[in-house]
């Protein structure tokens, strides 16, 4: 009880900014965590993946699950280690998945298990409609989500926990990688490097990604978000904005809102925040 | 200050904390030298930096103009500003001038660790080139197969003078300088290998980082590497935690048990399982039946070269071992750094706030003396982080363009560092202007009657 208390106000730097959302939120976060507090322990990350699932802007377009971006949590708790090591013990737990998304540098998205599982029942539902030899999803939720949880697995293992439910075939495995369930794992070598001519990418045959279904076009807003906003501070003469401005700033090319942005990049430090006497400004850092 | 030396005077406080504490408020002071000045004759790009390991009093740098210099960091060669600024002008430099000097840049020039009086220097025109220090002259020459990244000698090294070394290549080489040939090769990395280091702790083990994203650890008596660093495979903390009678602990300990040994049983049972399933199976990719038969003829030392465990990301660019050869630092091209427990082979999540690291080459990491700080080449800075919770102690702001090595050098607590800018930047920690004048001539004032 005390431990939410103190957690609420040392995270009061970023109530501040939640004023601004509108009341039925609040109640909802408030609603929320007074029923999980009587089941779950609680951890510095856990209570910032909540407050930020809850904060999980609505897209009208496509449904989906909130999910986490890990540099969101770097920017909402201080010590990236003890980030680092408790989504560690909540993945392990199975309280939470990890995705790798491939929007660049090591990026990963945290969703809780339920939320997977219900976007998954989503994506299963709408083809059951159009085909119907869906027995794979079964044994892949049952066999793999639960026992697999990391995020990439070999084919073999894929092959032999999915033969657990039944008799497997080729076309199942191709039925998982177009519900976007599983995506192939390209190494791509040399990607970083300044010179773009010495890109690589070879397509490893025997590993995949996790993925989460139906996120294709979220991704692409994602991207194009961080570039929007960051171009906007850049075109700035001192390339800097106070944070209460910029929040009521609306996006042209995403449809998550600028709070998921900022605490985006300000997570993966391409921004930074400075305390200043009329409020928290924001800054594009150079390194 | 002086109750210290007071209390180490009455026994209170044991030698060897008195010098840590002494050290470490000496390396907290780390600025750029205002005292001390490194004259570099490179015309190009410093990619290499080493101090010599026996009287610490040799700086070796190695350029992207094929040249190599020696520079004395304790005895300046000429004083200026009026005796307050040493200028450690090189010794002696060789460059391509040189009738056996390297063509292209060289990536890596480290002292013999015995003495000095070879050096070792890899360059990209394919050679490793053994140098006779006071003759400057080649003694022996090793051509490898493609450009050279990394060359390392091992330290402890009593019974082998065997110089491992990082190529384009995706074998790793290692070069006997007793009998100037190759003693043998080290497959397994999937891509270039862009840093080999020994162990600290042995001098039969060597780690190497490859392109591919994966490190490996062998043991050079025995063929394939016995260990690949996973970074899903993790634990939380520095050591793995005592197991517990329980199903989850178990899960637990699995993990963190030597990727090695579960590696091989789990390749045993996937080999069996493909032997009685190659038949019915039809793969949808259609390399597989040709990978199970590989798999069925390799050597069991060899299967570890299946495991397409990565650590980073991206390729791996440095490598640095602590002084007591139970962790292991590496930096990636993802601009990652990570820390890894030798014995467990886990990752132990130690979060180092980099935001982005120089990719395309490789970077020389430094370690203070009990491995409390890392030294890292963040682009145009150094960055010291404190390697147990992974927070930034201090920056080094100076160069002018990306840098490429740093050494930190225990003796002095200086940090050397070279970068793009053809500069190497000596960072010590703050002296007063007015120690050094006090050392000058004193005049007599009283000698002014007889």
């Amino acid at each position: 009880m005390d431990k939410t208390s103190e957690e609420a106000s040392s995270k009061g730097k970023k109530r501040q900014r939640d004023q601004q959302p509108t009341d039925p939120q609040t109640n909802q976060l408030h609603h929320q965590i007074l029923s999980l507090e009587d089941n779950l322990s609680f951890t510095d990350t856990l209570v910032a993946l909540r407050m930020m699932r809850a904060q999980f802007p609505r897209i009208d377009k496509v449904s989906i699950q909130p999910f986490i971006l890990r540099s969101q949590l770097y920017s909402s708790v201080k010590d990236r280690t003890q980030v680092d090591r408790e989504l560690e013990s909540l993945r392990r737990e199975k309280v939470v998945r990890i995705f790798k998304l491939n929007t660049g540098q090591d990026d990963h998205a945290v969703m809780f298990f339920d939320d997977y599982l219900n976007q998954m029942e989503n994506v299963v539902k709408r083809l059951e409609e159009k085909e119907g030899d869906l027995e794979v999803f079964k044994w892949f939720r049952t066999q793999v989500i639960d026992s697999k949880l990391e995020p990439s697995i070999e084919h073999q293992e894929l092959y032999t926990l999915l033969s657990l439910g039944g008799m497997v075939k080729d076309g199942h495995i191709s039925l998982l990688i177009n519900a976007g369930l599983l995506i192939l794992k390209s190494v791509v070598l040399w990607s970083f490097s300044v010179l773009a001519s010495y890109t690589r990418q070879l397509i490893d045959p025997n590993m995949y990604w996790f993925a989460i279904p139906n996120i294709g076009s979220v991704l692409k807003g994602l991207s194009q978000g961080r570039k929007e906003v960051l171009s906007f501070l850049n075109r700035r003469r001192y390339k800097e904005m106070m944070l209460a401005s910029m929040e009521k700033k609306r996006l042209r090319f995403s449809p998550l809102d600028m709070r998921f942005h900022l605490r985006d990049l300000i997570g993966s430090g391409h921004l930074k925040t400075v305390q200043t006497s009329t409020g928290l400004l924001v800054r594009v850092s150079k390194d | 200050m002086w109750k210290e030396i007071g209390d180490r005077e009455r026994g209170i406080l044991r030698p060897k904390s008195f010098t840590t504490r002494i050290k470490s408020n000496r390396i907290r002071t780390l600025q750029i030298s205002n005292h001390k000045d490194i004259v570099s004759p490179h015309r190009a790009s410093i990619n290499s930096l080493q101090v010599d390991l026996t009287e610490g009093r040799y700086l070796l740098s190695g350029a992207a103009d094929a040249s190599a210099a020696v520079y004395d960091v304790q005895r300046a060669t000429d004083y200026e500003g009026g005796g307050l600024i040493a200028k450690h002008k090189c010794l002696f430099v060789v460059d391509k001038q040189h009738e056996h000097g390297h063509k292209y840049a060289i990536s890596s020039a480290i002292w013999y660790p015995v003495d000095t009086g070879l050096f070792i220097t890899g360059s990209h025109d394919h050679h490793i080139n053994v140098w006779d220090t006071n003759t400057t002259q080649v003694v022996m020459n090793f051509k490898m197969p493609g450009k050279v990244y990394r060359t390392a000698m091992s330290s402890l090294a009593t019974s082998h003078m065997l110089i491992a070394a990082g190529t384009e290549d995706v074998q790793v080489r290692l070069c006997d300088i007793a009998s100037g040939a190759f003693s043998h090769t080290l497959s397994g990395h999937r891509d270039g290998v862009m840093t080999v280091e020994w162990s600290t702790s042995s001098e039969w083990v060597l780690v190497t980082g490859g392109c591919d994203g994966a490190i490996r650890f062998w043991d050079i008596r025995r063929a394939g590497c016995f260990l690949v660093l996973d970074q899903s495979h993790s634990q939380l903390g520095r050591r793995p935690t005592i197991p517990e009678h329980s199903s989850t602990n178990k899960a637990l300990t699995s993990k963190s048990l030597s990727s090695g040994q579960n590696l091989n049983a789990k390749l045993r049972a996937q080999q069996r399982k493909l032997a009685n399933g190659n038949g019915t199976k039809q793969s949808p990719v259609g390399r597989m039946p040709a990978k199970g038969t590989l798999r069925q003829r390799l050597h069991p030392g060899m299967l570890s070269s299946l495991d397409r465990a990565t650590a980073h990301y991206g390729a791996v660019t440095g490598l640095k071992a602590t002084e007591d050869g139970m962790y292991l630092l590496s930096a990636g091209s993802d601009s990652r750094l990570r820390l890894w427990d030798v014995e467990s082979g886990c990752n132990t999540l130690v979060n180092f706030e980099t935001v982005r690291l120089q990719a395309g080459k490789p970077i020389q990491l430094a370690t203070s003396q009990d491995s409390a700080l890392v030294f890292v080449p963040c682009m145009t800075a150094v960055k010291a982080f404190d390697v147990w919770s992974g927070n930034t102690s201090q920056t080094f702001r100076g160069h002018y363009e990306y840098v490429n090595s740093c050494w930190f050098s225990s003796q002095e607590q200086e940090l050397y560092t070279g970068g793009n800018d053809k500069q190497i930047l000596v960072w010590s920690p703050s002296r007063l202007i007015a120690d050094e004048v006090d050392e000058g001539p004193a005049q007599d004032r009283d000698n002014w009657s007889d």
